[in-house]
């Protein structure tokens, strides 16, 4: 009698096809569906989660981030609220001296200032305590820079917090003393700038343009009334 | 389609095939045991709840796997303010990839199962084959060691306060899959495998 079949053949062969088709055919119908971003700290991605009390001006309460973003916000509408997020530490003598630059541009893009027609851009301050001799913080100290308090008995890299440069600041200030949040976005010195869209990814990191300024990243990136980014 | 409405076609077969696998699914195949002859004897009914499980697991994996794809892009499935909030887990980037790889767990879930679908399809198209005692010895390791993965995710969700239904039917697919690769590994071992 004339087999049709192979007496050879071993059906885990057919088996294996037929569940790795199952699996290749889901795989595509996510890729098919679906732009997944990566969540991370370059530009493109998706910001990280940032977390901790945060200091207002009048108590400290949690912090999410995720408040902030806009999952239906399409580039180039000025009705999106941007994000610009600085990793410091009160005592890094370079933190203390650019406090009046972020003293000026979050009074300047805030919506508040007649010279600004674009999106409103939302200031986050996330403070850490950096592993050096000398930077000992606290959230006294905290409130002692934020507010610009003078005579508070808190020193800001050596010298009282209150004669920091620039204006008293109204941004949140978040206590990441623990470096928790410093950690998960891998920050390996302060200050660092991140300017992050509405719909929460990162648009501009210092990191990655070293030299530039944040001011002129918020110029070019953020969009204008006039058409202007 | 409502969320928990859509988590009900995986959950359903998740259950079915948990029964079947499970002594009690005896009374529960008999009414089809005339069709399906399968059903009639406990390997082939266990055969056939445990490829259901796997089945169940397989799509509910890759639908946690297109619920994170979607929360990445800034979209949400089912976010809600109860404790049951799969978006909430699931689009947490910091407890939903594996800790050395970085592989979403919906895409590690449904290449495991697809792992134990094809350990059990093939085992029940040739039963008597020399390598079907191994296949059901890896099947049921795999699913022991299931186990810690599902502690790991369990302790993610005490963490966060919420729990992720559909990754709660992935971990009973895993039960399932458990109890039946080790049922029919007894069985395997035992003198009755081709009687019972």
């Amino acid at each position: 009698m004339k087999h049709t079949y192979d007496d050879e053949a071993d059906v885990r062969t057919t088996v294996l096809i037929r569940v790795m088709a199952l699996f290749f055919v889901g795989i595509m119908i996510i890729a098919a569906t679906t732009s997944p971003i990566a969540t991370g700290t370059k530009e493109g991605e998706r910001a990280p989660a940032l977390e901790g009390k945060f200091y207002n001006g009048s108590g400290w309460s949690d912090f999410n981030l995720e408040s902030y973003w806009d999952s239906n916000w399409e580039e180039g509408n000025i009705s999106g609220q941007w994000v610009v997020i600085e990793f410091m530490d009160t005592d890094c003598p370079y933190c203390v001296s650019s406090a009046a630059e972020m003293s000026s541009n979050s009074n300047a893009f805030s919506g508040n200032d007649p010279g600004w027609d674009g999106a409103i851009v939302n200031f986050i301050a996330s403070v850490t305590e950096l592993d050096i001799q000398g930077h000992d913080s606290s959230r006294g100290e905290i409130i002692a820079f934020r507010n610009k308090i003078a005579d508070s008995g808190e020193t800001c890299a050596g010298s009282d917090c209150g004669s920091r440069p620039g204006s008293q600041h109204n941004f949140p200030y978040i206590d990441d003393l623990d470096q928790d949040n410093m950690k998960k976005w891998n920050i390996g010195g302060t200050p660092t700038y991140y300017l992050i869209q509405p719909d929460g990814i990162i648009a501009w990191s210092s990191s990655e343009h070293q030299g530039e300024e944040l001011i002129n990243a918020i110029a070019a990136l953020v969009p204008r009334a006039a058409g202007g980014a | 389609m409502d969320p928990n409405l859509q988590l009900m076609i995986y959950l359903i077969p998740t259950l079915v095939g948990l029964l079947l696998v499970l002594p009690i699914g005896r009374s529960l195949a008999t009414p089809f045991s005339e069709r399906f002859t399968s059903l009639g004897n406990e390997r082939g009914r266990v055969f056939f709840g445990l490829i259901l499980t796997c089945l169940a697991g397989i799509a509910v994996s890759f639908q946690t796997l297109w619920i994170s794809s979607k929360i990445s892009e800034g979209g949400n499935f089912c976010a809600s303010n109860t404790i049951l909030s799969c978006d909430d887990v699931i689009g947490n980037s910091n407890y939903n990839t594996d800790p050395i790889f970085g592989i979403p767990w919906g895409g590690i879930g449904a290449a495991v199962f697809c792992i134990l679908l094809y350990f059990v399809y093939s085992s029940s198209k040739e039963p008597n084959a020399n390598w079907v005692s191994s296949y059901l010895k890896f099947g049921t390791y795999i699913t022991f060691a299931g186990f810690f993965v599902i502690a790991l995710l369990i302790f993610y969700e005490f963490k966060m306060e919420k729990i992720c239904q559909y990754c709660s039917t992935a971990h009973l697919a895993n039960i399932g899959a458990f109890i039946g690769f080790l049922r029919l590994m007894w069985m395997n071992q035992s003198k009755e495998w081709n009687t019972v």
